[in-house]
């Protein structure tokens, strides 16, 4: 049998809605494909593009940006700034050669443990489809 | 070190109740400086709302936003429903209050600690032991609507542990123990087998059964008599902790024995047995010391919880005991078993008949139904959902002379969650809310409700009667009548009964036991013009124990009470807080190169077989700042931290990573562990291993093994690449001006000087009228006959009189600069010279008044005036109720419509109690209210009950059936639809007055000057309208009075004093250290371009134009870092989340 591709993904999760939710769903036993990485920021407003672009093209496979459902957000309208700001992204990436369903951006309020992992195991199938980041195998810039 | 000399007010309060109110209470106290200890029954903090996933208005959940912000070092930043973790605050579940003594300043207080048998220090949250937990227990949290173990996480969100036993449940087969990895489950068996319980019983098998139960699985020792003789030999010659009587037997009777019994053993319990007829010879014999009875037959489901629960009472050890100034009660309410008396809704017989805390777990994602909209009984798709409002409030047959006051807001809100789930679906779903009066009052309740009806929501204004449920289709049959009486049925999958509160008779018996008034239905009383303060100096209420509350009220009167608290502990001086260990300094690393000291415990060996220190440092050898990799063990234990924290200085390393389990996770140990090692806590980063793994892959352990050594190897990198990079440093002392400049001289800003100066601070009150009092000064009565003319009169000469106060009549605030911490604002009096004063907070109490109106014929005829009018004749005796053949009122004239979409909360309540006095003076008089929703909530429903008796007669109208006025010679004419005749009627009215509500008097630009800001009304805007419903988004700037919201005078008072209390904490920082995790600036990045200040949504960023810098106010900014991804040149940055920790983490992270 062909080795399966293991991809790696970074998942930037706020610390009150999406880290509450994983912390729950790995909790409750629930788990996760462990090719996500969490990275725990206080919002989802302060990912900065430049740490996204670092991630692919460290040869990340995919990045995940996962905070509270609008109107939800700690700090106001943090998770607004970021789907402005992933908006904006989505349209440059294809230009660096990736494709912008790589990066994905949800909602996971802090209940939703089993959304998480659900999410979580949808995002590695589809991310395993689209194969390995290219940037991994050539230097693109 | 810096942050531990900070001194501490000296005082303690406890705070009994972990609900909203409760840890509001507590948690200010606490940021006021004062230690508090939280008590909680339940095994979980967080109360009703905790089983709340969505709260109006945004539908969301907020909860943790009332956490004080940005200094994670003193208060975990995290999810409130994980938990809350203060410095200050001691939290004591399964704990309630045995005694009282002492006086206010001075109290000493006995608590009782039901024991956990899972010790928290060693729980991991593993869940092995709920797979092998034999007992099934109805989910209390989850409304009894599914089951779970008894053993287990108090809620889903703590699932990371520790975990509880419900002990009553529990049988004590202890396969739990065998399985539990840590050994933290110490089931106190053994004690079981020396309490010893004797039966007394004429009947063979009934001593046989309770014999085989009570011991066999009980785990009790049983003995058994067959009659009363047998039993006092018994007695005579062996010790004997429960008694169990018969009290029918030959010979010597059950009540004969239970007198005997007790002369031999004074101190033992007694239960009586009896059958249902004899419940009322039993119910006496517990006034000659019986301590409960159990009723023939048994249920053996019941019967073991019963008894272990006695069991408990009996054996549990009293204490601790504590020793605190104030004692805040927080205690909530009960809700409302709509299944006791006549139940015509069938509730607990239909199953699809649910309460609505159970349907709001309904719609959780972790609740019975996983968050999908289905019916319980057969997982059919909800469809058709109705409620019913009132049930168990609104009621006079049920002793329920009161409104519930949340359950119109939150059936509306459910009713908009399950428009939302259906149209996510795609489906279509029908929402119908039977209601008497919809009872959206306050600011933003009417807009909740048009929106709510925008979405398909029907509000159907009728009582219903009854509901059957059909026997084939399952379906639901409602029958209910409309206004004018005309029945109809309806289908429907669900129906949801609102059900109301009942006062919790655990406060009552608290209340009593601190000999504190409570109202004859066993609410506690608070004094006039007060929501919180009760009628026992020291004892406090906040929350719904007074009657139930919504959640931004429930904040306020946690505030408020804090406030009272806090106030008498100052003025005490405070003498009572345990003085904190003298601190060891933090060794100052400034200039050290990292050295980062890892260690992961081997968890009693589930770990050592994964994590294998060589391989971890082979694969990091490249990292020069790794300084060494250990496994160390039982590091859940003191002695087993103290072991590490040794290596640890012997190593000499400067930064710490620790792989662990939950338990050593919490803020507490991280702060004792880098006290012993002398390190700054910002410097050690605990990783827990064990919660956050990968998914189980059974068929292949080796596979498992492989991916869960992964995924803890790269989260060890990660923290040690963020910890390696942490910044050494101290934070500087903050600095912030020692006066508050409280706007507005109303009743709201006059409390709030004084509760600022009764702190020590200077306070500068400021008012436009020449006089002090606001709307006092025309008020007469409130509609209890409070005198308000006495309050104006006792406010305004303490404030005169109080030292710490300067006041500015006359005058306005012509400009402030400067933010929170040091503002500089310019008044000007009169005509005279401008001056400036310098403050470093501000409360805004513009106030309001009356609005005007130009409907139904406002201005055209001298007969039509306003509640104010009224009021003002009234009190100056020139109303006389005799003349007054017939007065009519007309409400929500000109609100609750655009442009002022609005309810004044206030001018129902004035209505009735205009009509009342006119009513009851003189009872000839026709007295008529045209109203749209009566919102006499709470208490004041009581009042809507008496003016109906008294005569005053009651029609609604709707804005479109709006009623005419004309005026005319003789009378002014009113015509209005009659909703029960369902014809119009006309009214000839002397007299005819407009309830017009309330305006919020003109504040935007003071508020804008003070970086504030005012909602499409002229309210000014809360920072949260549930969460933080006193502050304003500008740092150091607190509302409170008519000016933030619509409010009776105790509510506007609670506002204010909740201001206070929050600006004395902003006061109380000076020269403490700032919070930590902040944004920064780096300015030799900094080209100015201040995209940063138009990112921060705190105004905590300012350009100062002296320095020519950007400036970042530590105590306005939360830490959210939206600075940071703004700033092109990375010079902006988030404490702890530093450009090169975040990078050097994304390089561990992506490492394959
Ligand atoms: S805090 Fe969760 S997105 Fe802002």
């Amino acid at each position: 049998m062909e080795e399966q591709f293991d991809p790696v993904i970074v998942a930037f999760v706020c610390n009150w809605c999406t880290y509450t939710a994983s912390d729950l769903a790995g909790t409750s036993r629930l788990g996760y494909p462990k090719n996500i990485r969490l990275i725990r920021v206080m919002c989802t407003g302060m990912v900065d593009t430049q740490y996204i672009f670092k991630a692919f093209l460290e040869g990340v496979d995919g990045v995940l940006v996962s905070g509270c459902h609008p109107g939800d957000c700690h700090y106001i309208n943090g998770n607004f700034k970021a789907r402005r700001r992933m908006k904006l992204l989505k349209t440059i990436l294809p230009q660096f050669g990736i494709a912008e369903n790589r990066l994905r951006l949800t909602w996971i309020g802090a209940s939703d443990g089993i959304a998480f992992a659900e999410t979580m195991q949808r995002l590695v199938d589809q991310i395993r489809e689209l194969g390995p980041n290219p940037a991994r195998l050539q230097n693109v810039i | 070190m810096a942050a531990e000399s900070m001194s501490k007010k000296q005082g303690s309060a406890m705070v009994v109740g972990g609900g909203i109110s409760g840890m509001r209470a507590a948690l200010d106290l606490a940021e006021t400086g004062y230690h508090v200890t939280l008590i909680e029954e339940a095994s979980h903090i967080g109360g009703v709302v905790s089983q709340l996933d969505h709260q109006f208005p945004t539908d969301g959940c907020g909860i943790c936003k009332m956490l004080p912000h940005a200094d994670a070092e003193h208060v975990l930043q995290q999810c409130v429903r994980r938990g809350l973790s203060h410095e200050n605050v001691t939290i004591c579940l399964q704990t309630r209050v045995m005694s009282v003594s002492g006086e206010p300043g001075n109290f000493t207080v006995t608590l009782q600690q039901h024991p956990n048998p899972v010790d928290p220090e060693r729980c991991i949250g593993c869940g092995l032991c709920i797979p092998v937990c034999p007992v099934d227990v109805a989910d209390p949290f989850n409304a009894g609507k599914a089951a779970c173990k008894a053993i287990g996480p108090p809620t889903p969100h703590m699932a990371a542990g520790p975990y509880r036993i419900d002990t009553e449940a529990c049988t004590q087969c202890g396969k739990c123990r065998e399985v539990c990895p840590t050994n933290a489950i110490r089931l106190p068996e053994a004690d079981r087998k020396s309490f010893t319980i004797l039966v007394v019983d004429d009947e063979q098998i009934i001593r046989d059964s309770l014999s085989e139960w009570l011991g066999e699985e009980g785990g009790f020792s049983v003995i058994t008599a067959e009659s009363g003789e047998k039993a006092l030999e018994v007695l005579e010659k062996k010790p004997v902790d429960l008694m169990l009587i018969d009290i029918k037997m030959p010979g010597m009777d059950g009540i004969t024995l239970l007198e005997k019994a007790l002369e031999i053993r004074e101190q033992m319990a007694v239960m009586m047995i009896t059958a249902y007829a004899t419940v009322d010879t039993a119910v006496s014999a517990m006034k000659r010391g019986a301590a409960d009875y159990l009723v023939k037959p048994f249920d053996p489901e019941e019967l073991l919880p019963k008894i272990a629960a006695m069991y408990h009472e009996l054996t549990l050890p009293p204490g601790p005991e504590i020793r605190v100034g104030a004692i805040v009660i927080a205690g909530g309410t009960d809700e409302y078993n709509p299944a006791s008396g006549k139940n015509p809704f069938g509730y607990k017989i239909i199953e699809d008949v649910v309460t609505g805390p159970a349907f709001e777990r309904m719609l959780s994602s972790v609740g019975p139904t996983g968050g999908r909209l289905v019916r319980l009984s057969d997982q059919r798709p909800l469809r058709r959902i109705a409620w019913i409002l009132c049930v168990g409030s609104r009621d006079v047959q049920a002793e329920a002379d009161y409104c519930s006051g949340v359950c119109c807001m939150y059936s509306l809100k459910q009713a908009r969650l399950a428009q939302k789930a259906a149209r996510q679906q795609g489906a279509k779903i029908e929402t119908v809310l039977y209601y008497m009066d919809m009872r959206t009052f306050g600011k933003s309740g009417q807009q909740y409700r048009d929106a709510a009806e925008a979405e398909g929501a029907v509000c159907r204004r009728s009582r219903v009667h009854s509901i059957v449920s059909e026997e084939t289709s399952g379906d639901l049959c409602i029958r209910s009548a409309d206004t004018s009486g005309q029945i109809r049925e309806d289908r429907y999958d669900l129906a949801v009964l609102a059900t109301g509160q009942r006062p919790s008779a655990k406060v009552t018996e608290l209340a009593e036991m601190l000999g504190i008034a409570s109202d004859p239905r066993g609410f506690i009383n608070t004094r006039e013009f007060s929501l919180t303060q009760t009628s026992g100096n020291g004892v406090l209420a906040a929350g719904s124990c007074t009657g139930r509350k919504d959640i931004s009220d429930a904040v306020i009167c946690g505030s408020s009470a804090a406030f009272h608290a806090s106030r008498l502990l100052h003025a005490g001086g405070g003498n009572l807080l345990e003085q904190s260990a003298p601190a060891e300094s933090a060794a100052d690393i400034f200039r050290e190169p990292p050295r980062v000291f890892t260690a992961v415990c081997g968890c009693s060996g589930a770990v050592s077989g994964i994590f294998d220190p060589e391989t971890f440092s082979g694969k990091c050898c490249g990292d020069p700042s790794l300084y060494s990799v250990e496994t160390a063990d039982w590091l859940c234990t003191d002695e087993g931290l103290a072991d590490l924290a040794e290596n640890i200085r012997q190593s000499g390393a400067n930064r710490v990573v620790i792989g662990a389990c939950r338990p050593l996770c919490v803020p507490e140990k991280k702060k004792a562990l880098a006290r012993a090692v002398s390190l700054l806590p910002e410097l050690i980063e605990i990783v827990d291993l064990r919660s956050q793994v990968p998914a189980a892959s059974e068929e292949i352990p080796e596979q498992q093994k492989a991916d869960t050594r992964e995924t803890m190897n790269f989260r060890l990198e990660m923290a040690i690449s963020r910890v390696k990079l942490a910044d050494p440093a101290f934070a500087p002392n903050i600095a912030t001006g020692q006066s508050v400049l409280v706007v507005g001289g109303g009743i709201a800003g006059m409390t709030a000087a004084l509760g600022v100066a009764d702190h020590g601070y200077g306070a500068y009150l400021v008012e436009r009228a020449d006089r002090l009092g606001g709307n006092l000064n025309w008020l007469h009565q409130t509609i209890e006959g409070d005198d308000i003319a006495r309050l104006a009169e006792q406010t305004r000469s303490r404030v005169e009189n109080h030292p710490m106060i300067t006041i500015y009549t006359n005058t306005q605030v012509t400009e402030t600069r400067g933010t929170g911490g040091a503002f500089r604002s310019t008044l000007q009096t009169g005509d005279e010279a401008a001056f400036s004063v310098e403050h470093g907070a501000a409360i805004l109490a513009t106030g309001g008044g009356q609005a005007e109106t130009e409907a139904f014929g406002r201005g055209t005829d001298a007969r039509i005036i306003t509640q104010q009018e009224l009021e003002s004749r009234i009190r100056e005796n020139n109303l006389d109720p005799e003349q007054i053949n017939s007065m009519c009122m007309i409400l929500c004239a000109g609100t609750r419509q655009p442009p002022k979409n609005y309810c004044s909360r206030i001018c129902c309540a004035t209505a009735l109690k205009h009509a009342l006095h006119v009513k009851e003076k003189n009872p000839e008089a026709g007295v008529y209210v045209l109203y749209r929703d009566m919102m006499a909530y709470g208490f004041l429903e009581a009042w809507f009950t008496r003016a109906r008796k008294a005569g005053v007669i009651f029609i609604a109208y709707t804005p479109e059936t709006a009623p005419e006025v004309s005026a005319q010679q003789d009378a002014v004419r009113i015509t209005a639809m009659e909703p029960v005749l369902q014809r119009e009627v006309e009214i000839s009215a002397d007299l005819l007055v407009l309830a017009t509500g309330i305006e919020p008097a003109e504040c935007g630009a003071l508020a804008r000057s003070f970086g504030a800001d005012t909602d499409a009304h002229g309210f000014l805007r809360e920072a949260e309208p549930k969460w933080q419903p006193v502050e304003s988004l500008a740092p150091g700037v607190y509302a409170c009075g008519i000016g933030l919201r619509p409010a009776s005078i105790a509510e506007s008072v609670a506002s204010a004093e909740a201001a206070a209390q929050q600006a004395v904490i902003r006061l109380g920082r000076n020269h403490q250290p700032a919070p930590k995790n902040i944004a920064r600036v780096r300015h030799s990045l900094c080209s100015l371009c201040q995209s940063c200040i138009a990112a921060c949504a705190y105004g905590a960023r300012k350009y100062d134009p002296e320095s020519r810098m950007i400036i970042v106010d530590p105590e306005a900014c939360r830490g959210c870092g939206a600075c940071a991804s703004a700033c092109p040149n990375f010079a902006a940055y988030l404490e702890g989340f530093a450009p090169g920790r975040m990078l050097s983490m994304l390089a561990a992270a992506a490492d394959h």
